[in-house]
């Protein structure tokens, strides 16, 4: 089997070829063709053994685990036949999986020219599984951090009504850890480490591109809250990662598909039907905007405004400066800026940014794809378009900011051509009805209004 | 620790002269030997050395002079001590025995050579002088430091002076007494007091002291306060009577450690020498918490304190209101309280023992290369100290202006170096620039109405809403139609909606826009508009940002740019680098500035820079000029020695020498033993290197608007393509098929020490801009081309090792969405210092920053292609004096047999280049020369205002660092001979 890796683009079959867990390393196996096998870990700190009562649950999950952090890999070749090894699925499984892969990529697929439809298909022949039982998981929730201000919002929400959570991130990031820190939780650092392989694939010219990777994240703390017992895993996915970035050929395109309440809801009912009847996992700030989470934000105060980052692309580094945590260039930095602008003195916040970015012409095309003005919005999680016209229509309003080169720039150019009755800011500020926020963390959902 | 008092424009650390924050620096102080300083018996030998008449005749104090006789302890020689010298400033140094210098870290009690006993015996005339010495809160905490006082203060009485010892609260304690006041039940007070007793207890028993009696009264004074609480003196009044503990306490435990120790000290309660006065804008707060004191000189009072002792302790922070009542000085309050009383007493100096050495030309954290400043007159330290440096709060230098009393702030544990001399004006210097500083957080207002100035009242209605909304205005510029204020940050500006509110108000009656966050970076010193015009390269700086308000203050000591806050922090080393290289920073001064912060306190590789390979090898030198001049020679042992310091750089996969700097076939093979690969620039390069180096090195081609033919040609070697355009993949594609390319990119930004320099930003036309990267990409994978690597390259010159983070982390996040990315070539840059007292780079630092990336982003291996670094130190280009010419009043020229024709460096972005007269390097410099070439351009000069020694025709000139960038640019324009280059094994 261990033929030498080849470019997977001239491959004709994925396989998932095993999973294993031991001594708190969760072990994933992949291959295209008869190539090299592919083997992604997944390291769980001081993991305890798997608790009596909860093999199946553990073993269920440990299985969805391989089926969503393989889209990593089937990326890279996007071979026509996927292959299953081991226990065949379930349709309700391979269905899952076809809608992740398929939706997941639908941004790789898009920037690389493909169309995955119809080329995605697990085989399923398994019946499906009896319900699962209640597991009897501890009532407490594991809380992803991931250092920018939504989940730093969900956070206080849920230390506010004095329930019990552990701040968890996937991955080696100095900034989440210094946010997870400020937090006052206890933490849990997951690591996971790519197959080596996918590099060298990387190099052998494979496809590469955006993956879904709240959706690897999921699966993967839904494996740590079987192993550790907690009852809930509570993101914080805010509304407008619902809507797509762009439609492509009939396709919907949102880059941010797993941060999505489709995906959010797929995944709670699988939990519930395949993998433990007591498993919640839900995102706390999925009714309301963008905006409402930053406003909400900016009533935290002070504590998090100096280590907190939304930037994606000065994650890895932490320093003292501002512009070590905030790039001032890509749409994150744009975006967050002009949400928080209506709702935090301008003094502070551009002390966070170390600049004002709207007082910078240069900015002005990419805050006009913010806006969806003359362009789509920009493949990156940012808020919805409407969001972005209302903030900058406050700020519009506002003494403090309507000279500001690009807030005076809308207001003479593209102000006129917005319908006023749409610019309202406050319709952003209450909270829509869709949400699997579980009973025992309700009173978070209340504390955010 | 000035009881909290540094805590007004944002949280400062009191601990270093200039706000350091992060705590991240390690004092040095350990390893500098007494050895390494040379004759250090004389604390402030170098002002005793430099005006030793003024210093020594009595019969030039006209104001007060006091001849006396110390006791003659060891060597220790008597010397008149002239008090304040009306005129020139003498900072004449009461001179230090030998004996107390050389053990003043460690004096035990039982050493029957201690000063102390000696000085017991010898008692003082009564009008002896005073020296008042202050120490903060860390300096007094534990009995290690206190046996410090009491050398130094041993010391001084030794000089023949009354000691007055000024002391702050120990260490926490000032917060403790705070934290205290904020305490509702009397339970908790009291176990907070008691607490705090429990400090002074270990204290005592470390020192091996019985509870003194005056301490005793403090403790149980401060346990009854705090049990009995505010009711009866009032909250504000019995706050200040509470957190006046402090400062009683540890000035009552002091005195007993002196006394004990041989130095008979006499406690003085500051309440009964300190009297404030009411101002009219004070409130009831202000007057107990913020009190001031206005002090004159009080014979009886120096004669009252005579006749009771001749060494004294007392407390900062603290005086005593008309009512009798205990008042707080508030900012700055225990040096403040020195100076009072070194006003009071008409000191002969007040002394500010920290732990630093002083104040800075600029902050230490933002430019390593910060000189000491050695002396200073009062409207400059003022000046300095407000708009930035922490040493000192600027308000206690007034009390000392009138009564011209020398403010002296000197390291504790660096008691041997000078320090910062403060006194009146010195007008024997040059005018100079003495420090930049940079306040960040500024919020601009600017306002914009046209016919303002016709409109009565208009400017008051503006300010007045600036009144109400609670905002104090710092710097203001105005023009026919616009009003610009800048207000310093502040809470209240951070976070409540002050300046939305302001904005409101404003926009009523002008229209109006805040400009925020802006910083203010400062040039201070006295004189600067007869400075102006040194400045044009310090103010083509700032023609590249946006400067939003300039200000030169009537009182001719600053001038002041604000701008865009996030370019500070790169700009600041840079600009104290263009005004040395400007010859506005006078740094060649070593009257006013000592050594910098680097070499003083900085740790690393940077701390004594060894002499350069050529003062060694003068001899060859002169021989090889003597053969020929103009002439390179380059010293291959530096090559190698610079190469291996690059190859320390762990993190770094690959290391290129980028060979424009220099390709001489000798230097390259040096080079290439010591594992190097190449990189070059053009087919010629390729072809140079091919012909030097062994087959199997490893070459990179990275040209910059290179033609397709250049591409065709290094496409037929081993070397990795660089492209750094979108032209070649375009319209060439089909040349790098099959092919792996690396791809320059252009981060947006450029660094280096001159424009021509710079290769990021727009305003460089190298690399292909961020925006474009996907459809490179695309047009690359349409050719059949893989890109393989990601470059970028930021300038030359660089030495602030954090750059290179920035790049490779820009770079590596960069690269993560592209897959094919194996390598990233983060450029060179590395620079050379070539300034006097500029700091090395760091490499150990700059790999630990290298390191942190590289373990983020583990899947790229790491290439780097230094060129100057390498070479530049290596090689001298050395000529001969032709002739000299006068010009003017005081213009010399010297002229040289070559000029930019062998080495344009100077001309082309006025590089500076050490230049030594190889043939007299004996003889002192003493003459100012314009060093020039023969070259018919007005340009053609090596050296501006070099001060050498005079020289004469024949002489052997050597300019420094000429192995990067000399040869290789030399022309043969005016049809001159182009220079010939010697390797020195």
């Amino acid at each position: 089997m261990t033929s030498p890796l080849s470019d997977p683009r001239q491959s004709r079959t994925f396989r998932f070829v095993r999973h294993a867990y031991a001594d708190g390393v969760a072990e994933l196996a992949y291959a295209f063709d008869d190539g090299a096998e592919l083997v992604e870990r997944i390291t769980f700190p001081g993991a305890p053994a798997v608790p009596a009562g909860r093999e199946a649950a553990f073993a269920a999950a440990l299985r969805l685990l391989h089926l969503v952090a393989g889209v990593s890999y089937y990326k890279a070749g996007i071979p026509e036949t996927i292959v299953v090894e081991g226990e065949p699925l379930d349709e309700e499984s391979a269905t899952l999986a076809d809608a992740l892969y398929l939706h997941g990529l639908a941004e790789f697929a898009y920037r690389n020219g493909l169309d995955l439809r119809g080329r995605i298909r697990f085989p399923f022949s398994a019946p499906r599984p009896a319900p699962p039982a209640s597991i009897g998981l501890p009532k407490r929730s594991l809380l992803p951090i991931g250092g920018g201000k939504d989940s730093v919002v969900a956070v206080e929400a849920v230390k506010s009504i004095g329930a019990d959570a552990t701040a968890v991130w996937v991955g080696n990031s100095p900034l989440i850890a210094e946010c997870a820190a400020r937090t006052g939780l206890s933490t849990l650092n997951i690591s996971r480490e790519l197959a080596p392989g996918l590099f060298e694939l990387n190099r052998l010219g494979a496809w590469n591109g955006h993956i879904p990777v709240t959706a690897i994240n999921s699966a993967i703390l839904a494996l740590a809250a079987i192993l550790y017992g907690y009852d809930s895993i509570v993101f914080a996915n805010e509304r407008s990662a619902s809507v797509a970035t762009l439609e492509y050929e009939g396709q919907q395109v949102n880059h941010q598909w797993s941060k999505g309440f489709g995906f959010e809801k797929t995944l709670h009912d699988y939990l519930h039907s395949h993998v433990a009847a007591d498993l919640d996992y839900c995102s706390l700030l999925r009714p309301w905007s963008e905006l409402a989470v930053t406003s909400a934000f900016a009533r935290l105060g002070g504590d998090y405004f100096n280590v907190f980052s939304s930037c994606n692309r000065n994650f890895r580094i932490l320093g003292p400066k501002p512009a070590d945590r905030w790039c001032g260039q890509c749409p994150k930095c744009h975006f967050v800026f002009l949400a928080l602008a209506p709702f935090m003195a301008k003094p502070r916040l551009v002390s966070i940014f170390g600049r004002n970015l709207l007082d910078d012409e240069a900015l002005a095309g990419a805050f006009d794809a913010l806006l969806e003005y003359k362009d789509h919005k920009p493949f990156e999680c940012v808020g919805e378009g409407a969001e972005a016209r209302a903030a900058l229509a406050a700020l519009a309003e506002r003494p403090e900011w309507r000279e500001d080169a690009l807030v005076a720039r809308f207001r003479r150019e593209i102000l006129p051509q917005l319908d006023k009755a749409e610019l309202a800011l406050e319709p952003w500020l209450t909270p829509g009805a869709s949400h699997l926020v579980p009973e025992r963390l309700r009173g978070a959902l209340d504390a955010l209004g | 620790m000035a009881c909290g008092a540094r805590d007004g424009k944002g949280a400062m650390s009191g601990r270093w002269g200039w706000e350091l924050g992060g705590g991240g620096w390690e004092l040095g102080g350990g390893n500098w030997g007494r050895d390494e300083l040379g004759d250090g018996g004389w604390e402030l030998g170098a002002y005793f050395r430099r005006a030793p008449e003024g210093a020594g005749d009595v019969s030039n104090c006209a104001r007060q002079a006091l001849c006396f006789q110390p006791p003659r302890a060891n060597a220790g020689i008597a010397r008149p001590i002239p008090i304040s010298h009306p005129r020139s400033f003498a900072f004449f140094p009461l001179r230090r025995n030998t004996s107390a210098d050389t053990s003043h870290r460690f004096l035990p009690s039982h050493d029957t050579k201690s000063p102390v006993s000696e000085i017991a015996n010898a008692p003082l005339p009564v009008n002896a002088p005073w020296i008042v010495m202050k120490f903060g809160g860390t300096s007094v905490a534990t009995a290690a430091r206190w046996r410090n006082i009491l050398e130094l203060a041993a010391s001084r009485r030794a000089e023949g002076a009354r000691v007055l010892i000024v002391v702050s609260a120990l260490s926490g304690i000032t917060d403790g007494l705070k934290q205290l006041c904020t305490h509702t039940d009397s339970k908790r007070r009291s176990d907070a007091a008691s607490a705090l007793a429990d400090r002074h207890h270990a204290l005592l028993a470390e020192m091996s002291l019985a509870m003194p009696e005056t301490l005793g009264a403090r403790l149980a004074d401060l346990a009854e306060l705090a049990a009995s609480g505010a009711a009866e003196l009032g909250e504000l009044a019995w706050q200040a009577r509470v957190q006046a503990h402090g400062e009683l306490m540890s000035s009552a435990l002091g005195a007993a450690f002196l006394s004990a120790h041989g130095l008979p000290t006499t406690w003085v309660d500051a309440r009964e020498c300190l009297h404030s006065v009411a101002l009219p804008n004070q409130n009831e707060r202000t007057r107990l918490l913020s009190a001031m004191v206005e002090p004159h000189h009080d014979a009886a009072l120096s004669a009252a304190l005579a006749s009771r002792g001749e060494v004294f302790i007392t407390q900062g922070f603290i005086a005593q209101d008309e009512a009798g009542r205990t008042v707080l000085l508030g900012r700055g309050g225990s040096d403040t309280s020195a100076a009072y009383f070194g006003a009071l007493l008409a000191a002969a100096r007040v002394e500010i023992w920290t732990d630093v050495a002083g104040m800075f030309s600029a902050n230490p954290r933002q430019v390593a290369g910060a000189r000491l400043l050695q002396r200073l007159d009062y409207e400059e330290a003022q000046e300095i100290a407000s708009t930035g440096a922490k040493v000192l709060h600027p308000r206690c230098l007034s009390p000392l202006r009138e009564p011209r009393v020398p403010l002296l702030i000197k390291d504790t544990n660096r008691p041997e170096l000078e320090g910062t001399a403060i006194g009146p004006e010195v007008r024997e210097h040059a005018p100079s620039i003495k420090a930049i500083s940079a306040r960040k957080g500024i919020t601009l207002i600017s306002m914009e109405s046209v016919g303002m100035w016709q409109q009565v009242g208009f400017l008051a209605d503006v300010f007045d809403a600036f009144k109400r909304h609670g905002l104090s205005v710092d710097l203001i510029g105005s023009a026919e139609t616009n009003v610009t204020v800048s207000l310093d940050p502040t809470e209240n500006l951070l976070d409540s909606d002050a300046i939305a509110a302001l904005a409101a108000d404003l926009a009523r009656v002008c229209r109006v826009k805040v400009i925020a966050p802006c910083a203010a970076i400062t040039l201070v010193g006295r004189g600067m508009r007869s400075m102006l015009h040194k400045l044009s390269g310090v103010l083509a700086e700032f023609g590249q940002l946006r400067v939003h308000l300039i200000s030169q203050s009537s009182n001719n000591l600053n001038l002041t740019f604000v701008v865009d806050e996030d370019v500070v922090d790169d700009m600041l080393p840079r600009l104290h680098e263009l005004l040395i290289g400007a010859g506005a920073l006078r740094t060649d001064d070593s009257m006013v500035f000592g050594p910098s912060w680097q070499s003083l306190y900085g740790s690393g590789e940077t701390a004594a820079p060894g002499a350069a390979w050529w003062q060694g090898a003068r001899a060859t030198l002169l021989t090889l000029a003597d053969e020929r001049t103009p002439r390179y020679v380059y010293h291959l042992p530096t090559v190698r020695a610079q190469a291996r310091r690059v190859k320390s750089l762990k993190a770094v996969d690959r290391a290129h020498y980028a060979v424009k700097a220099n390709t001489h076939p000798g230097i390259l093979k040096v080079l290439a033993e010591e594992g190097f690969a190449f990189e070059c620039v053009s087919p010629g390069e390729l072809a140079a290197v091919s012909a030097a180096v062994p087959d199997d090195v490893p070459l990179l081609f990275t040209p910059n608007f290179a033609a397709r033919r250049d591409f065709e040609a290094a496409l037929r070697t081993r070397a990795t393509i660089t492209i750094d355009a979108m032209h070649p993949i375009e319209h060439w594609g089909d040349l790098f098929a099959g092919r792996e390319i690396v791809l320059r990119v252009d981060l947006g930004r450029g660094l280096g020490h001159h424009d021509k320099v710079k290769t990021g930003g727009t305003g460089s036309k190298f690399g292909v801009p961020i925006e474009h990267v996907d459809r490179f990409l695309r047009l690359a994978d349409a050719a059949g081309a893989k890109v393989i690597g990601l470059h970028a390259h930021l300038g030359s010159g660089i030495l602030d090792h954090a750059h290179w983070g920035e790049v490779y982390s820009q770079l590596a996040a960069l690269a993560e969405r592209i897959g094919t990315i194996t390598v990233l070539n983060i450029g060179g840059g590395l620079g050379v210092p070539s300034h006097p007292g500029e700091s090395a780079l760091d490499m150990a630092a700059l790999d630990r920053v290298l390191t942190a990336v590289r373990q983020a982003y583990p899947q790229f291996q790491l290439w780097m292609e230094p060129g100057r670094y390498l070479v530049a130190d290596a090689g001298v280009l050395l000529a001969k004096v032709t002739q000299e010419k006068e010009k003017g009043v005081n213009v010399r020229y010297l002229g040289l047999d070559t000029g930019m024709n062998s080495l344009i460096r100077p001309a082309l972005y006025d590089a500076w280049h050490e230049i030594a007269n190889l043939s007299r390097l004996d003889e002192p410099a003493t003459t100012m020369y314009q060093v020039v070439g023969p070259i018919c351009e007005s340009g053609d000069i090596l050296g501006s205002d070099r001060r050498l020694p005079e020289s004469k025709e024949d002489d052997v000139v050597l300019i420094a660092q000429g192995g990067a960038y000399g040869a290789v640019m030399s022309s043969r324009y005016n049809l001159r001979d182009e220079a010939d280059e010697v390797l020195l094994p």
